[in-house]
């Protein structure tokens, strides 16, 4: 056989990826009043400042939690919050 | 995406959001933390903040209450294959399959590498893994494993742990990293270099810092012949080149590293070639630590030292002529700025640099010199590299006011609610004459190496020298 012709076994360079249990999305809410609703703010303050004055005023009957910080890591809940938190919107940043 | 993934698997729904161009970022990262549904809508780049937020609003409280789809209701288990043989085949059939390539839309539009580059790889045969294993001791199925205690930009590491490869934090053994020091075109007597290099888990550029490359320190670099002299971040070393370029290589293989999908330098940088070079250990001045001995090595292990640059290369700043004028007479443009007309050196040349480190951005900066001119510094009074790094922490000082006028300090400050470290009062006690060092909060942040040719020249780099934490022993590798 022609060298050229000759079959090699190439090896995989790609990383070991560990299986991954894959989860269901939380259920969602049927009304968003009377809620706890947590917005927590990471970074792009011209959209965050804004946006949270935005939700504050259109949806009063929400209740709104803040959570902010200036860097990428999100400011978590408490063990407490999480017991009453009903839902949660991160911006800008994931 | 951890946080999300935690707080929809215990029941509370969320929506994201994002600049519209990460979202592919954002998908992948919700499948590897077992959320791939996860709910994300795009904000815009340049809208202004209040028209973007009435676009955003409705559609993300629809996010929270909208019931699910029978996609996002599902369960399972995401396993993809993952054959040790990836190709069986002629060379030139096998070229082919290495070069594949995959189209990446906006913001990139442009075919990128599969496997590769974008360059050819040397094709890794099971023969030539087999040959590049005998660079090293270790069992081509051990688990690429941290040898020292580490701390992370995602999490400290214990001595012993996986070692997670950015930025999917796929893991390897050392017939993964042999196959890529085989594509990478490196000799086996590199191959502990390479491993040491895969014990950083090649962690990649964000969205705006430009690149990574590594230095060797110790007595490897002689022993495969590593460029410490002349052009020394340039081509022609075949120790240089391949060894950057594994770093790369293993970056896009095992990191799962995809430009444009989860690797958004919007410039990126000639670093993302692979850049690798050694010290000049024979050229530092006596009392002058290695960066082996800067990290606590001994003078005779062998180091890797992996620096992430923040803004790219600050070119020279000086004619060569003009400097050898300053030191020899004290002639010409630099001695007039350092005030030192006609008075022959050594004359401290940083003065002349200085003025404009700070000038775009915070932090410190990795300074490459020629021997000659570290020579200069030493006799000049700088006995250590240290002294060096005090000299120019201190010359980093400024007023708070024009501290504020930087543009990560919003974020370094945690928007200035947080403590100032020389004072440890808070950033907003602070009136706006007091002088805070622009250059973070001590001076181990700067790195000096030496080495390049003979004509006086230095380069600047602006980037927080990782210290011990980005230091990795090849000697643990041999």
């Amino acid at each position: 056989m022609a060298e050229k012709d000759k079959v090699y076994k190439c090896l995989n360079p790609v990383g070991i990826q560990a299986s991954v249990d894959t989860f269901p999305l939380a259920p969602r809410l049927d009304t968003l009043d009377g809620k706890n609703i947590y917005f927590s703010i990471t970074g792009e303050p011209d959209i965050t400042i804004a946006l949270e004055k935005k939700l504050k005023m259109d949806y009063p009957d929400v209740n709104w939690q803040t959570k902010k910080t200036y860097g990428i890591d999100p400011m978590r809940l408490s063990e407490e919050e999480m017991k009453t938190a009903d839902g949660l919107i991160q911006a800008v940043c994931w | 995406m951890p946080y999300i993934a935690e707080l929809e698997k215990a029941g509370i729904p969320t929506v994201v959001v994002d600049l519209e161009d990460q979202h592919n970022m954002v998908k992948q990262e919700a499948l590897a933390q077992g959320v791939p549904n996860v709910r994300f809508l795009p904000a815009s780049r340049t809208l202004p903040g209040p028209e973007d937020v009435d676009a955003l609003v409705a559609p993300m409280l629809e996010a929270l209450t909208k019931p699910l789809t029978k996609k996002e209701k599902e369960k399972g288990v995401y396993a993809p294959p993952q054959p040790r043989i990836l190709f069986e085949g002629t060379l030139n059939e096998a070229e082919t399959f290495y070069q594949q390539t995959d189209w990446v839309p906006h913001p990139l539009n442009a075919p990128i590498s599969r496997y590769a580059d974008g360059y050819p790889v040397v094709i890794p045969t099971e023969e030539r893994v087999r040959e590049m294993l005998t660079g090293t001791s270790h069992s081509p199925d051990e688990v690429i494993t941290c040898k020292a205690d580490r701390l992370g930009i995602r999490g400290n590491r214990k001595k012993g742990d996986a070692v997670p490869f950015q930025p999917m934090n796929w893991t390897a053994t050392v017939e993964k990293v042999a196959t890529i020091a085989v594509m990478s075109g490196c000799k086996p007597e590199y191959f502990p270099v390479v491993l040491a290099i895969a014990e950083s888990g090649c962690p990649i550029e964000s969205t705006h810092s430009l690149g990574q490359w590594v230095c060797v320190s110790g007595p490897i670099a002689k022993e495969i012949q590593m460029n410490s002299g002349l052009g020394l971040l340039g081509c022609g070393n075949p120790a240089n080149i391949t060894i950057g370029r594994s770093y790369q290589l293993m970056a896009r293989n095992l990191g799962g590293a995809i430009m444009g999908i989860n690797r958004m330098p919007s410039l990126s940088s000639p670093f993302t070639h692979g850049t690798a070079c050694a010290e000049n250990a024979d050229g530092l001045p006596p009392g002058w630590k290695g960066l082996n001995e800067e990290s606590g090595f001994k003078k005779d292990e062998s180091v890797v030292s992996v620096f992430n640059v923040a803004d790219g290369i600050r070119g020279v700043q000086h004619s060569p002529g003009g400097y050898r004028a300053l030191q020899k007479s004290g002639h010409g443009g630099m001695a007039r700025r350092l005030g030192v007309k006609g008075i022959p050196g050594p004359h401290n040349w940083l003065e002349h640099i200085v003025p404009d480190f700070w000038g775009g951005r915070e932090g410190p900066k990795t300074i490459i010199m020629v021997p000659e001119m570290a020579k200069h510094l030493y006799e000049y009074g700088f006995k250590t590299k240290e002294a060096v790094y005090e000299w120019l922490w201190k010359q980093s000082f400024m007023t708070v006011e024009q501290y504020k006028k930087f543009s990560w300090v919003d974020l370094t400050t945690n928007g200035w609610m947080g403590i100032e470290a020389t004072s440890g009062k808070h950033w907003k006690e602070l009136p706006d004459d007091y002088m805070v060092p622009a250059a973070g909060p001590n001076p181990s942040g700067f790195c000096i190496i030496v080495g390049g040719g003979d004509e006086e020249v230095s380069e600047q780099m602006s980037g927080r020298r990782g210290g011990e934490n980005a230091v990795y022993s090849v000697d643990a590798w041999r």
